[in-house]
């Protein structure tokens, strides 16, 4: 301890000195990195170094290098360019722990304590990050707020993949340039997560080659996979005391435990087969190993178990706005982690990754602390383990011995964190994200950047190298015909469109093939905005199926075949030659209000074998049910007589035979009825035939000539009262200027040639009185004799010009005399204007004249003297 | 009235009139024609005009059972009857008659438009049964009583009131009244009623309604009161334990027991009967608290036993429903494939084919329903058994508390005993205590009186508590043997509707098919 004590006055002394060996030492850090996995022989160190070498090569060609010479330093505010005098004592509290540690720790990489920023300034890591509740409530929750730093940005790799960047610019800068590297990102990510609540950390460590370049394409879209069915295993009811025995199984156990056999082994070779597959697939995906594998420097966010109901501790990527868990493969190491407060080094071997990290910050042993007395010191152990642990390992006393307790973190040099509307709302750079996954293809657009209101596309591909185009799924949004997400398969060519509510047939999906009429489709509908309850209408070449529900006729099905057309000669549309009907079937739900001997349960009218067949709802504790059939011939009897109702026209089975039933009349009243209801039923039919038309033509419209719906809530797209706001402003403008006119005083001049502070004199008013009348009509007279000389002036020169045209008349060209005559006109009509104005002007000055006089009359400052003298 | 009725002869309500008015009013055209070939049923009519008949009396309606709709108006009906069959009735004329008393409507449940408009009726009752009573015309009649008005109260969806051309309607607050007594009113004497007449009508009457609402509410909150009392009674009852929650079985013992209550008055007596009858009442407790749990426990055991029945016999139909609609599906086709086949020898075949279809779908239907059967009867007999084990149990432990009321019993009679010997003997030594009742020296003559006395006591007593437990066990053994008898019963029956329902769906199929054959023979 003493030893120590020493070191860190002698280093103390020698600040700058050390400062600038540091600096050195910076320098010198890819040797770190190489030192960094102690057990390294040499000759790996050589091999490494080989294809460290090849490495660098590639990454200079990434185009997308975040100079600063697009950085406009004078903009930027005082705190960027200049340390405080306690952020000063910061950097040198960092300096003298970053030296300690590099003196006790000599084998580890430098710290990453304090970048330069966009100032050339260097700043600690910890002022860099700007603790920000955004305005939107979108950007509440981690995800989001995740999901919108790796939308908002556009990545730029670290200018050298081992070591972490020289600079670290603000978190606006970063916005306003909507691109930075992963240390950019996190910080950005880190600032809002705090500023929401969360118990989020920057890391600085080491990831996988995917990781830090943002690489998904060895990744499943999110996507694409699919909700896992939560499988509720039924809870098995307990057999009830008085269930039913099932009756005796009379088969053979042998043969079912010979079949059984045989199917295992079926079941066992496909098995076989199928993971061999699954293998070779893998070997085909698996990447090559990475030469760097542990050593390319990421930074990610950490968010801790406690605040805003976090269960359980995990990782965000911020280029991909994925949450891992701490034990992800993806995460190599922590060097260190810090957020708005305090700078954690973490002092637990990584040599499993980070899966046997313990994120317990208020341990020492674990993590190395920078500042001593923040409210991060949850520590499980008790103090006197905590003493003895103290003294075996001196690491644990850097920080506490070389600073005065009561040192905290001097409050962000970044301004405010702003993200404006517009931004926030196109999102992406330029409104436009590609991010490529393994078979998928994901596209991003800001909302109304498409004319058809297209936000996202998600292409998936059947190979790997995504030629062979599996389907495509289309986002949708503000569309005023509610469309949602188009999905289109490639392979089978089928088309299904999404609606949200509001289509103005309730239309809720439409899959189809073709937008001919008449095709296969399938149209669903949200049949509570529907009048006639439609759920789903299916259609065939030759038939078309509706489903219905809640409907007061309790009508729930119906099912119409279509036979082949006939021709006609005269027109040929599909709206004046509908295909004939052969066949309506409509199926009834209970209808609890009648017996069910009554309660029809599906009627099929046989249109052109004039049959109609009723089957009736089965009863409670039957199993049988009614039936009738009515066969509707029109026949003539012997006498020529025409036959109403003989008894073989209907023939029924009854479950409980009734008398009134049978009754020639009662069948003759339900056939009739039956008719109408047939009649019915074909409108209906018809009716659905010319909706489906309707619906067609009006997708094709809507594909063909697209307007987005705006929401009046939307001030700047909403043209309308757009229009009408500037109205308002224009008016309110106006009327400023007026007023302002009318508070313009013509008797300032005058009252300010006389001495201040005296009273008026009777003499003075009257001077002042006739001084501005004179003056009025001296101004009156200037300006007609200004228009007069305007008017003079132009008359002389179109005689100047008639001269001119006269005597050069027979040498000039056509151009010429055509330039002369449009001279002419021009300056006719300028004349006459004069002349206009000069009249006007003469008839309205005496009128000014006299109202000026009327008016000071009327001043309040003249009146008194005036009106004795009047 | 001012109608010359007597111009024409009074007519009858005789069969000939009655066929004559439904054959007028029947069907038109085809279906008259249909109609007339095969002859009207009274009993189908469900609408019939009777008016301008000079009818007398109403008379021959019992056949129309169905009627809906019945119009007697314009004839001189003096008094309601003949109506009490045309139970469906919802739609009654009278007016234009000589009725002077409302009557003979009480069957009339479901009628809601009733009109007696231009009768001679003065006062307003006899409509009670008339619960559904929506529109009644009760106009130029000669109700003279405000009071009738209130009486129209009890119906709920009253909502259409005439009452015009009475003597009532000339009163100046006739208006005021009705609306205000009658707040559910929507229309009176055929014009609407209008908010604000509504509350004038409120605020003047506010003070004699709230009254009468305080009434109302008081009679129904009684009634309630009784009724929910009734249903706990019922319970109780269902629990084999009425009255038993109380004194009520000590009291009753007491209730006939003359020497029993005069012994009461001797010294020491009171303090022993007062702890006795504690005693009594806390095992008279017991056994209500146990018979409550036990009829739980029964009420479980029943329910359980008719939801697996009940679910059995769902599958089952389900089961012999699938049958049937897969039967039916190929049904179709055959009677298709059988029509259009032409050849002979085929033709008989696939018939043939065919019935033995049908006769497959009879086995497999008569299969499901006899193991159903089986099934059941073996859930039905141990269903059977437990209940009675339940019962048996239950008489057995409610037998042992009785004992234990036996035994309390016998202890006071024998404490009873030796003070009423004492007491003798002092009396008999002639340290008589001065405030023995004079009815209780008679008792005291010597030892066999007083032995008499306190032993009939006794005897009344044990007799009270025999009969209690008597009552209780056959009520509960004749419920169980009523219960077990009433599940076999309906399963019996149950048995037979299916068997009966198959075979008719098969008689059904096979005349089908037989007709079938017949009409190709033929052709």
């Amino acid at each position: 301890m003493e030893v120590l004590k020493e070191k860190v006055e002698e280093e103390a002394a020698a600040t700058e000195q050390a400062e600038v060996a540091e600096r050195g030492e910076k320098l010198l850090r890819p040797l770190d990195a190489r030192r960094e996995e102690a057990p390294m022989t040499q000759e790996m160190l050589r091999d490494l170094e080989k294809k460290l070498s090849e490495i660098e090569i590639v990454v200079p060609e990434q185009p997308l290098t975040f100079t600063k010479d697009s950085i406009d330093i004078s903009k930027l505010p005082l705190s960027y360019q200049s340390n405080t005098l306690k952020e000063e004592h910061l950097l040198q509290v960092a300096d003298n722990f970053s030296r300690q540690y590099s003196h006790l720790c000599p084998d580890r990489v430098p710290l990453f304590l304090h970048p330069l920023n966009e100032c050339e300034v260097p700043k600690f890591v910890s002022t860099t990050i700007r603790p920000t509740l955004m305005p939107y409530p979108e950007l509440y929750n981690w995800d989001s707020c995740a999901q919108f730093v790796s939308d908002f940005l556009s990545m730029v790799p670290l200018p050298d993949p081992l070591k972490p960047p020289s600079h670290l610019y603000s978190s606006t800068t970063v916005l306003k340039h909507q691109k930075g590297n992963c240390f950019d990102f996190s910080t950005l990510l880190c600032s809002m997560l705090i500023g929401a609540g969360y118990d989020a950390y920057c890391i600085n460590g080491y990831g996988s080659q995917d990781l830090c370049h943002m690489d998904l394409t060895r990744d499943v879209c999110p996507l694409t996979m699919k909700h896992k069915e939560m499988v509720r295993e039924e809870e098995k009811v307990p057999s009830k005391k008085y269930a039913i025995k099932p009756p005796r199984d009379l088969s053979s156990r042998f043969e079912q435990e010979q079949e059984m056999k045989k199917q295992e082994e079926m079941k066992g070779q496909e098995e076989k087969q199928r993971r061999e597959e699954e293998a070779r697939l893998l070997e085909v995906e698996k990447a090559k190993i990475d030469p760097l594998h542990g050593l390319r420097v990421h930074s990610w966010v950490v968010v801790l178990s406690g605040k805003r109901e976090v269960p359980e501790s995990f990782f965000i990527d911020p280029f991909t706005a994925r949450s891992y868990s701490t034990q992800d493969d993806h995460f190599l190491g922590i060097e260190s982690l810090w957020n708005h407060k305090n700078y954690w080094i973490n002092m637990q071997d990584c040599w499993n990754g980070c899966k046997d990290l313990i994120f317990d910050l208020g341990d020492p042993v674990r993590w190395e602390y920078l500042l001593l007395g923040t409210d991060k010191s949850h520590l499980s152990l008790t103090e006197e383990e905590d003493d003895g642990m103290n003294d075996d390992d001196d690491v644990e006393n850097l920080g506490k011995e070389d600073e005065d307790k009561s040192f905290d973190m001097p409050p962000s040099w970044v301004e405010q964190i702003e993200i404006s509307p517009e931004a926030f709302e196109t999102r992406c750079p330029s409104g436009k994200k590609v991010i490529q996954y393994k078979r998928a293809k994901l596209e991003k657009w800001a909302p109304y950047l498409n004319s058809n209101g297209l936000v996202c596309r998600l292409t998936t591909y059947e190979d790997l190298e995504c030629t062979k185009t599996l389907e495509i799924k289309e986002w949708y949004q503000n569309r005023e015909d509610m469309l949602e997400l188009k999905h289109i398969n490639k392979s089978t060519g089928l088309n299904i469109d999404y609606f949200k509510p509001g289509h103005p047939q309730a239309l809720r999906a439409h899959s189809y093939v073709s937008m001919q009429p008449e095709m296969d489709r399938v149209m669903e509908f949200y049949e509570t905005a529907r009048v006639d309850g439609l759920v789903k209408r299916e259609e065939t070449p030759s038939s078309m199926t509706e489903h219905y529900r809640g409907r007061s006729d309790f009508l729930s099905y119906r099912h119409v075949d279509f036979g082949p057309r006939v021709k006609k000669l005269s027109l040929n549309s599909a709206e004046s030659n509908p295909r004939p009907m052969v066949k309506i079937t409509e199926r009834f739900s209970r209808n609890p209000k009648k017996p069910a001997d009554e309660d029809v349960a599906e009627r099929a009218f046989l249109i052109q074998e004039e049959r109609i067949q009723l089957r009736y709802h089965c009863r409670d504790d039957h199993i049988t049910a009614s039936k009738r059939e009515f066969l509707r011939r029109t026949e003539v009897d012997s006498k020529g007589n025409k036959i109403i109702m003989t008894p073989d026209m209907c023939i029924s089975f009854e479950v409980e035979p009734m008398e009134h039933t049978k009754k020639l009349l009662y069948q003759y009243e339900a056939m009739m009825k039956l008719r109408n209801e047939e009649k019915l039923s074909r409108h209906q039919a018809w009716e659905s035939e010319l909706e489906v038309l309707e619906i067609l033509k009006l997708q094709e419209e809507e594909d063909d000539a697209h307007t987005l719906a705006i929401s009046i809530y939307d001030t700047k797209r909403n043209e309308k009262s757009k229009e009408y706001r500037e109205a308002m402003e224009r008016v309110m403008h106006e009327e400023h200027l007026r007023q302002v006119e009318a508070q313009l005083d013509y008797l300032a001049p005058f009252l300010a040639q006389l001495p201040p502070g005296n009273k008026l004199t009777r003499w003075q008013a009257m001077c002042i009185k006739d001084e501005c009348l004179s003056d009025f009509k001296q101004r009156l007279i200037d300006k007609a004799n200004l228009i007069q000389a305007c008017f003079e002036k132009e008359t002389q020169e179109l005689q100047k010009k008639q001269q001119w045209y006269q005597e050069n008349q027979v040498t000039l060209t056509a151009e010429d005399e055509d330039w002369y005559l449009s001279y002419c006109s021009q300056a006719m009509f300028r004349i006459r204007i004069l002349e206009q104005r000069l009249n006007r002007h003469k008839e309205l000055a005496p009128l000014k004249y006299l109202a000026l006089e009327e008016k000071l009359h009327k001043d309040p400052r003249l009146v008194e003297f005036l009106k004795v003298f009047v | 009235m001012h109608r010359l009725y007597n111009s024409l002869e009074p007519r009858v309500m005789d069969e000939d009139m009655l066929k004559l008015a439904v054959g007028e009013q029947g069907p038109r055209e085809e279906a008259g024609q249909l109609a007339r070939q095969e002859g009207i049923l009274f009993k189908d009519v469900l609408s019939l005009r009777l008016d301008f008949q000079n009818i007398l009396r109403i008379d021959s309606l019992w056949e129309f059972e169905n009627l809906t709709k019945l119009q007697l108006d314009n004839n001189i009906i003096e008094k309601i009857e003949g109506l009490e069959q045309l139970v469906h009735l919802v739609w009654l004329d009278l007016s234009f008659n000589n009725i002077e008393a409302i009557e003979g409507l009480d069957t009339l449940v479901n009628l809601e438009d009733l009109s007696l408009f231009n009768n001679r009726i003065s006062k307003i009752d006899s409509l009670d049964a008339l619960v559904k009573l929506q529109v009644l015309s009760l106009g130029n009649n000669q109700i003279g009583n405000m009071m009738n008005i209130i009486y129209l109260r009890r119906f709920k969806d009253l909502r259409t009131l005439s009452l015009s051309g009475n003597p009532i309607a000339e009163s100046e607050d006739y208006k005021m009244f009705v609306c205000a007594y009658l707040p559910d009113l929507v229309y009176l004497d055929f014009h609407r009623i209008d908010d604000h007449m509504k509350e004038m009508a409120e605020s003047k009457h506010q003070y004699s309604i709230d009254e009468l609402k305080h009434r109302e509410n008081l009679i129904q909150s009684r009634l309630e009161d009784e009724q929910a009392q009734q249903e706990e009674l019922e319970k109780h009852k269902a629990a084999f334990v009425e009255h038993l929650n109380g004194s009520f079985l000590f009291d009753s013992m007491y209730t006939e027991d003359v020497e029993g209550n005069k012994l009461a008055y001797l010294p020491g007596v009171s303090e022993l009967l007062q702890a006795y009858k504690d005693k009594f009442v806390i095992i008279c407790l017991n056994i209500f608290e146990y018979g409550l749990k036990q009829q739980e426990k029964r009420k479980l055991e029943l329910d359980t036993f008719n939801e697996c029945v009940q679910e059995a016999i769902q599958e089952n139909q389900e089961q012999g429903k699938h049958r049937i609609a897969k039967f039916e599906e190929k049904h179709l086709l055959s009677l298709n494939a059988i029509r259009d086949e032409s050849e002979l020898t085929n033709f008989e075949m696939k018939i043939v084919e065919y019935g033995k279809d049908i006769m497959e779908l009879f086995n497999v239907l008569m299969t499901l329903e006899m193991q159903l059967v089986e099934q059941l009867e073996e859930t039905i007999n141990m269903f059977e058994r437990n209940i009675i084990d339940l019962v048996a149990l239950f008489i057995e432990n409610v037998q042992s508390l009785m004992a234990q009321c036996r035994d309390l019993e016998n202890h006071h009679h024998e404490k009873l005993l030796e003070i009423s010997i004492n007491t003798l003997e002092k009396i008999l030594k002639g340290d008589v205590d001065e405030d023995l009742p004079d009815d209780l020296r008679p008792l005291f003559v010597d030892k066999d009186t007083i032995f008499n006395a306190v032993g009939a006591s006794h005897d009344i007593h044990l007799l009270k508590i025999d009969n209690r437990e008597d009552e209780l066990v056959t009520r509960a053994n004749s419920w169980c043997t009523h219960l077990v008898d009433t599940i076999h019963k309906n399963e019996i029956m149950r048995n037979r509707r299916r068997v009966k329902e198959i075979n008719q769906y098969i008689d059904h199929m096979q005349n089908e098919l037989d007709s079938l054959e017949c009409s190709d023979v033929i052709d």
